[in-house]
């Protein structure tokens, strides 16, 4: 086992094009991190590059104590699980599972013990004389997270693994994930753009944004105290509503800000770096925002569409005079909530979170 | 409904079989009235229009002919060790030129390919004199590697074996990588396995070329018992001293018979080798 450090990482594949703008990292030994970012903001690249799949083209690569930027990735003490299963169509899943270890000469029955072990971690002993061709998308996910257990490396390496799986396996998948994760101990670096994945399996994770680390943490810190307002808009679902807003004013503890036609509402941030009057985002979890009772008072809105999950009822509504909808997420009683219905909405100052005109959220006070 | 149905989906394959079966008959007539008039023991028939397409009073005579008149069984022997030579010699070379230029990035690969392609558009005949003259500096004429060496390095199948490697998926290669495999293994324990059609494919054209290939090893083979089957029939019986012309058309069928019993075992390797490899 390992830890995995990252130094200044760039990297670039034409002149003019950098991909990885400046990566510092620190991973430890055990923990589980999954990078998590929109299509094309460069998470495959950057695991490639631990992988030693891609050449790094600036910065510093520790795997434990040792500089790996040059060393040849099978000697690196990595696995990894692709995303396409990348298995060798022409072995069975025995060799496709034997094919590292035959490689580097290990004696047959140590190669038949690990294999063998790998297979009953992971349910496949049925299987093993199979070709992946006869296997469905699970089994042959399976195998390919067996091909990189019988190695037993010191850091795993998943590109998206679950992402061509149905929604039932890939639930699954990575509740086996997290035990493997825990069997093992081992170092796991995780790519996915999928956020629940994320925050299911993740001891920390990394949200990037093209090629820029946009905020490191626990999914609990990062969910509760979104560092800027692409992490608050990725993380969530449904998204963070957003607001544009002006600050009005800054209390010891409370910013006060202002929606369009008046609406003012208070936020326990730490606003004294922001002078009043300038433009700010609010932003409110669909989860937090309440429904006002009788006597309570609360912004107008009118009910746009709801849509009854069940546990939860979601509802979109429309603030007179702000552009955007907003999502709120009601107890799962609110049945008789209809299309057209008018509400009044109350924004807890607890939970509110504002954004400076940078995009940078201020401090909660509470 | 089902009735119209299934009347149309009957006529779709009555049309579809047709076809085929016509193109069937065009392509392997030739073939059949050789063996037509081979396999008639009295040739009277030979050049009478349509009677040919069947054999007059049938019999093996001239097929039996063909391995007491002439050293036929020298000649196939001498075919099958020229044209597994080349099969060989033309897969290794196209694999590993192929591979490079596939998978490998290095300044100018794109020009020497197009090079290579090139050499496709020149008439072969037209490096017959050079490659005469080169054989005989090595001291290979009247050689079987002399016969087939000339054919090894194949544009074609340099072209075939790029695109079948381009097509295999990069993680694949990854995936070995970080196993542990060289370059070398990677080539052979993986892209050739996976690559299997397109090499099957390219093995039975080189065969066919190679098993037909005369004019070449006519002019740098000099003793009769090295002459592949092509070339040692036709000096054989035709000519001012052939002797029947029902013999040449049995040693003609005789001639093809061996390719297509390999074609039949081979045919099996055509399946894609990608299957269950990706996604
Ligand atoms: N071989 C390459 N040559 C040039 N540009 C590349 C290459 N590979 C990736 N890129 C570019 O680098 C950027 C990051 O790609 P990368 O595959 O790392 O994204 P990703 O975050 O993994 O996206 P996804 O979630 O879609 O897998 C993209 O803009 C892509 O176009
Ligand atoms: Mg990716």
């Amino acid at each position: 086992m390992a830890s995995v450090t990252l130094k200044g990482i760039k990297k670039s594949y034409t002149k003019d094009v950098t991909v990885i703008k400046g990566v510092d990292l620190q991973i430890k030994d055990g923990e589980f991190v999954v990078f998590v970012g929109p299509s094309g903001c460069g998470k495959s690249t950057l695991l490639r590059m631990i992988a030693g799949l891609e050449d790094i083209t600036e910065g510093e690569l520790m795997i434990g104590d040792a500089l790996a930027n040059d060393v040849h990735a099978s000697k690196r003490g990595i696995a990894m699980v692709f995303q396409s299963y990348a298995l060798y169509p022409h072995m069975s899943v025995y060799d496709n599972m034997a094919f590292s270890l035959k490689l580097a000469g290990a004696d047959k029955a140590e190669i038949d013990k690990r294999v063998q072990r790998a297979a009953e971690i992971l349910q496949i002993t049925h299987l093993l004389e199979r070709k992946p061709k006869a296997l469905s998308g699970g089994q042959r996910q399976r195998v390919a997270i067996g091909r990189a257990i019988v190695r037993e490396p010191q850091v795993f390496l998943f590109d998206e693994p679950l992402s061509n799986l149905d929604a039932s396996l890939r639930l699954n998948m990575r509740v086996e994930l997290s035990k493997l994760h825990a069997d093992l101990k081992t170092t796991m670096i995780y790519v996915t753009h999928d956020q629940v994945e994320a925050m299911t399996l993740a001891d920390r994770i990394v949200v990037f944004n093209a090629g820029v680390v946009q905020q490191v943490g626990s999914p609990l810190e990062m969910y509760e105290n979104p560092a800027n307002l692409f992490v608050a808009g990725f993380l969530g679902s449904p998204k963070m509503n957003l607001l544009e807003a002006q600050l009005v004013g800054v209390e010891n503890g409370l910013a006060v800000v202002r929606l369009p036609k008046g609406i003012t509402v208070r936020a326990a941030v730490d606003a004294s770096r922001a002078t009043a009057g300038s433009k700010v985002t609010l932003g409110v979890r669909p989860e937090h925002i309440q429904l006002a009772t009788e006597g309570d008072v609360g912004i107008p809105a009118r009910v746009d569409l709801v849509e009854h999950l069940g546990d939860i009822v979601l509802a979109y509504v429309e603030i007179p005079g702000v552009n955007d909808i907003l999502a709120v997420k009601l107890p799962g009683h609110y049945t008789n909530l209809k299309r057209g219905d008018a509400v009044r909405l109350v924004f807890p100052e607890t939970s509110a979170l504002v954004f400076d005109e940078a995009g940078l959220a201020f401090k909660r006070t509470v | 409904m089902a009735m119209g149905r299934n009347s149309r989906r009957i006529m779709g394959l009555t049309g579809h079989y047709a076809g085929l079966i016509a193109f069937a008959i065009f392509t392997a007539f030739p073939l059949w009235w050789a063996a037509s008039v081979g396999l008639s023991t009295n040739p009277e028939n030979m050049y009478s229009f349509p009677r040919s397409f069947w054999p007059t009073e049938p019999g093996l005579l001239w097929f039996a002919k063909v391995f007491t008149d002439m050293p036929f069984l020298t000649y196939l022997k001498n075919s099958t060790i020229m044209a597994v030579m080349t099969v060989v010699g033309v897969v290794i070379v196209s694999v590993l030129a192929g591979y490079p230029l596939a998978r490998l990035k290095f300044v100018g690969s794109k020009t020497i390919f197009v090079i290579i392609i090139l050499t496709m558009m020149l008439p072969s005949e037209v490096a017959m004199i050079p490659n005469f003259i080169t054989m005989k500096h090595l001291h290979l004429i009247n050689e079987y590697l002399g016969a087939t060496v000339i054919n090894f390095s194949a544009a074609f199948g340099i072209f075939l074996m790029k695109q079948a490697f381009e097509m295999v998926p990069q993680d694949l290669i990854d995936a070995a990588r970080v196993d542990g495999a060289t370059e070398m293994q990677i080539l052979w324990r993986i892209m050739v396995p996976v690559s299997a059609p397109s090499i099957a494919a390219l093995g039975i054209f080189t065969l066919v070329n190679a098993w037909n290939d005369y004019l070449w090893p006519s002019i740098i083979l000099t003793s009769r018992e090295k002459l592949p089957l092509a070339v040692g029939v036709f000096n054989d019986l035709t000519g001012p001293f052939a002797t029947s012309d029902s013999m040449v058309m049995a040693a003609i069928v005789m001639t093809v018979i061996p390719v297509l019993v390999f074609f039949a075992f081979t045919q099996r390797y055509f399946v894609s080798g990608m299957d269950g490899a990706v996604k």
